[in-house]
C-alpha cells in the first residue's frame, strides 16, 4: 500500500468538499449535475447523463477514447474535472447521428471498414470532427497529426485515414456496398 | 477516477490564485491545463487537499513589443500557440517545439506554464504503485530509487521533460514570476533547479505569469528536433533546441545557443560546444565535428529503457541534422 495509515486516517478525518452544481449543455440539451470537485467530465457523461458512447480507456489521457469536444475543441474527457466545464458546451457521438441516422462522417468510417472493435471510434470520430471543422480538405500528414492523440489496436490506422479522405472528397471510394456485403 | 476527494475554486484573475494559494492552510496546487496534474494525481504522485483553478483567468493576447520582444501569457493554451502567426514568426522555435508536445487534446487544453511546470518522469514513479511494486521510491517518500539503487536518498535521477523549455532556453527567454512579493522577471535558465526531487526554483505560492522570448534577428539561425519513438503522443527520448547568429559571409557563426532536453533533470546548456562554434565557419564537416562534440558534453540519464550510449548516439544524429537544418534555412532567408 502507498498510503502509511496515519495519512489514510488524515485524509478521512478531512472536511469532505462540498457538491456543488454545474451547468453543462451536452449535445445541445441542458443538464444540471451536482458532483464533487474529484468528480471527472466522463464520469458526468457516461454515469449521471447516461450518454456511454464516449468511452472509457486508460483514463490517464494516452488512449483518446474518451474524446468530446469541449466549446468545439477536442479534449480528453477522463483528465477534465467536471467543476471546470461549468458553464460549457460538450459534444459527444451521440450528437452526430440525428432520429437515429448516422452522420455522413460515421457512415465514411463504416464505408472504408474504419472500425473494428469499436472501442476507439468515437474517440477517434470526435479527433475526426474537430479536425474537418477547422480544415475541410486536411492532407494525409494533418489527418495523422489531428489524430495522433488516439490510439486504435484493430485498424492499422489506414481505413481511418481513408475514412477522413472519403468524407472531405478527396478522391477515396467506399470499400463497403451500402447492403454491408464486402 | 481520483481515489481521494478535494477541495476546488476558480480564481478571477492570477494575483488572486497566489493571495489564495497563501490563504488556505491545506496542501494546495494550482490547476492550468490540468493534463499534467490529473493523471499524477490518479496515480497518487501528487495528493492537493485544495485545488486553484486558473482555468476562469482571463487570458492576455500574445503581443510582440517595439524591441521584437514576443509576450506570452503563461496560461496561453499549447494549441494556440502552436498555430498563431504571430508567434511562428516572431518565435518559430516556441512554435516548433509546441507543436510536437503530446497528442493534439492534450495541447488544446495544456498551458505554456503547466508544461514548465511539469513533474519529472521516470518509469518507477510515473505509474500506480499498486501495480507492480510495494514500496514507493524517494521522491514519493519511500526509501529506495528502483533505477539506481546506489543513489542518496537526497538524490533523485527522474527527468523533465519539457518539450518547451530547450527551446526556451535556446532562444534565450526570459520568464515573469508571480509571488506574493509581485511579478520578478528573470531568464528560463534561473527556473530550474537541476534537483530531481525539486526541479524547479519556484517556491511555493509561485507561479509562472509570463513568458517573454526575444526577437529573431535577420542573421540568425534556428533548429529543434524532439526524438522519439512512436512519432506522435509521447514524452521525447530527446529534446534539442539551438539558435546561432550569422557574420556577414553567412557562414561564420557569430554566437549560438544549444539546450538539451529531456535526459536530466532539467534542460542543459552545451556551454563548450557553444564556445567551439563560436567564430567556426559552418559546413557539413564542421557541423559534424561540433555534434560529435555536444554528443560528449552531455551527460544523459539512462531513462526509460535508452541506455546512455544510445542518447548519446541519437543527440549526435539528430542534433546535427539539426544545425544543418538551421543553416540550411539561414542561408537561404
Amino acid at each position: 500500500m502507498l498510503d502509511s495509515p496515519e495519512k489514510t486516517t488524515s485524509s478521512v478525518l478531512r472536511a469532505r468538499p462540498k457538491p456543488r452544481l454545474v451547468t453543462l449543455s451536452i449535445n445541445g440539451e441542458p443538464h444540471e449535475v451536482v458532483v464533487r470537485p474529484h468528480i471527472m467530465l466522463l464520469e458526468v457523461i457516461r454515469d449521471h447523463v447516461g450518454l456511454t458512447g464516449t468511452k472509457d480507456g486508460c483514463e490517464s489521457g494516452t488512449c483518446g477514447a474518451c474524446t468530446v469536444l469541449l466549446d468545439g475543441k477536442p479534449v480528453l474527457a477522463c483528465i477534465t474535472l467536471a467543476v471546470e466545464c461549468d458553464g460549457m458546451n460538450v459534444q459527444t457521438i451521440e450528437g452526430l447521428s440525428e432520429g437515429g441516422q448516422l452522420s455522413d462522417l460515421q457512415e465514411a468510417f463504416l464505408d472504408q471498414a474504419a472500425t473494428q472493435c469499436g472501442f476507439c471510434t468515437p474517440g477517434v470520430i470526435m479527433s475526426s470532427k474537430a479536425l474537418l471543422d477547422s480544415n475541410p480538405k486536411p492532407t494525409v500528414p494533418e489527418i495523422k497529426k489531428a489524430l495522433e492523440g488516439n490510439l486504435c489496436r484493430c485498424t492499422g490506422y489506414n481505413s481511418i485515414v481513408d475514412a477522413i479522405l472519403q468524407y472531405s472528397g478527396q478522391g477515396v471510394k467506399p470499400l463497403m456496398r451500402k447492403d454491408g456485403a464486402p | 477516477m481520483i481515489l481521494f476527494e478535494f477541495e476546488h475554486e476558480n480564481a478571477t484573475s492570477a494575483e488572486e490564485a497566489v493571495t489564495r494559494l497563501h490563504e488556505i492552510e491545506t496542501e494546495t496546487r494550482f490547476l492550468a491545463g490540468g493534463t499534467d496534474l490529473i493523471p499524477n494525481m490518479r496515480i497518487g504522485i501528487a495528493k492537493p487537499a485544495h485545488l486553484v483553478g486558473l482555468g476562469r483567468i482571463l487570458r492576455e493576447p500574445m503581443t510582440v513589443d517595439g524591441e521584437g520582444w514576443l509576450k506570452v501569457d503563461a496560461l496561453t493554451r499549447l494549441a494556440e500557440i502552436e498555430h498563431s502567426d504571430l508567434v511562428t514568426s516572431a518565435a518559430p522555435l516556441l512554435a516548433a517545439s509546441a507543436h510536437t508536445v503530446a497528442g493534439n487534446q492534450i495541447r488544446q487544453r495544456a498551458t505554456l506554464g503547466g508544461n514548465l511546470c511539469q513533474e519529472t518522469r521516470c518509469l518507477y514513479l510515473n505509474q500506480k504503485h499498486d501495480f507492480q511494486f510495494v514500496e514507493p521510491c524517494y521522491k514519493r517518500g519511500g526509501d529506495c530509487c528502483y533505477p539506481f539503487p546506489k543513489n542518496k536518498k537526497e538524490v533523485c535521477w527522474s527527468v523533465y521533460m519539457s518539450d518547451i523549455a530547450p527551446a526556451l532556453m535556446a532562444a534565450g527567454a526570459e520568464v515573469t514570476v508571480l509571488g506574493a512579493g509581485g511579478p520578478v522577471r528573470m531568464s528560463i535558465d534561473h527556473l530550474f533547479s537541476g534537483d530531481g526531487l525539486r526541479p524547479l526554483t519556484l517556491n511555493l505560492g509561485e507561479m509562472i505569469r509570463y513568458v517573454h522570448v526575444p526577437p529573431m534577428g535577420k542573421d540568425s539561425a534556428w533548429g529543434y528536433h524532439k526524438s522519439t519513438v512512436r512519432g506522435g503522443l509521447e514524452f521525447g527520448m530527446a529534446v534539442m533546441a539551438l539558435t546561432f547568429r550569422l557574420d556577414a559571409d553567412r557562414e561564420s557563426c557569430k554566437d549560438a545557443r544549444i539546450a538539451i532536453g529531456a535526459v536530466n533533470e532539467g534542460p542543459v546548456r552545451l556551454s563548450k560546444t557553444e564556445a567551439a562554434m563560436q567564430g567556426q565557419r559552418l559546413n557539413k564537416k564542421s557541423l559534424t565535428e561540433l555534434a560529435e562534440m555536444a554528443s560528449a558534453e552531455v551527460n544523459p540519464l539512462p531513462h526509460h529503457g535508452f541506455s546512455k550510449p544510445h542518447l548519446r548516439d541519437n543527440i549526435r544524429v539528430y542534433l546535427r541534422r539539426a544545425m544543418e537544418a538551421a543553416l540550411a534555412r539561414a542561408q537561404q532567408a
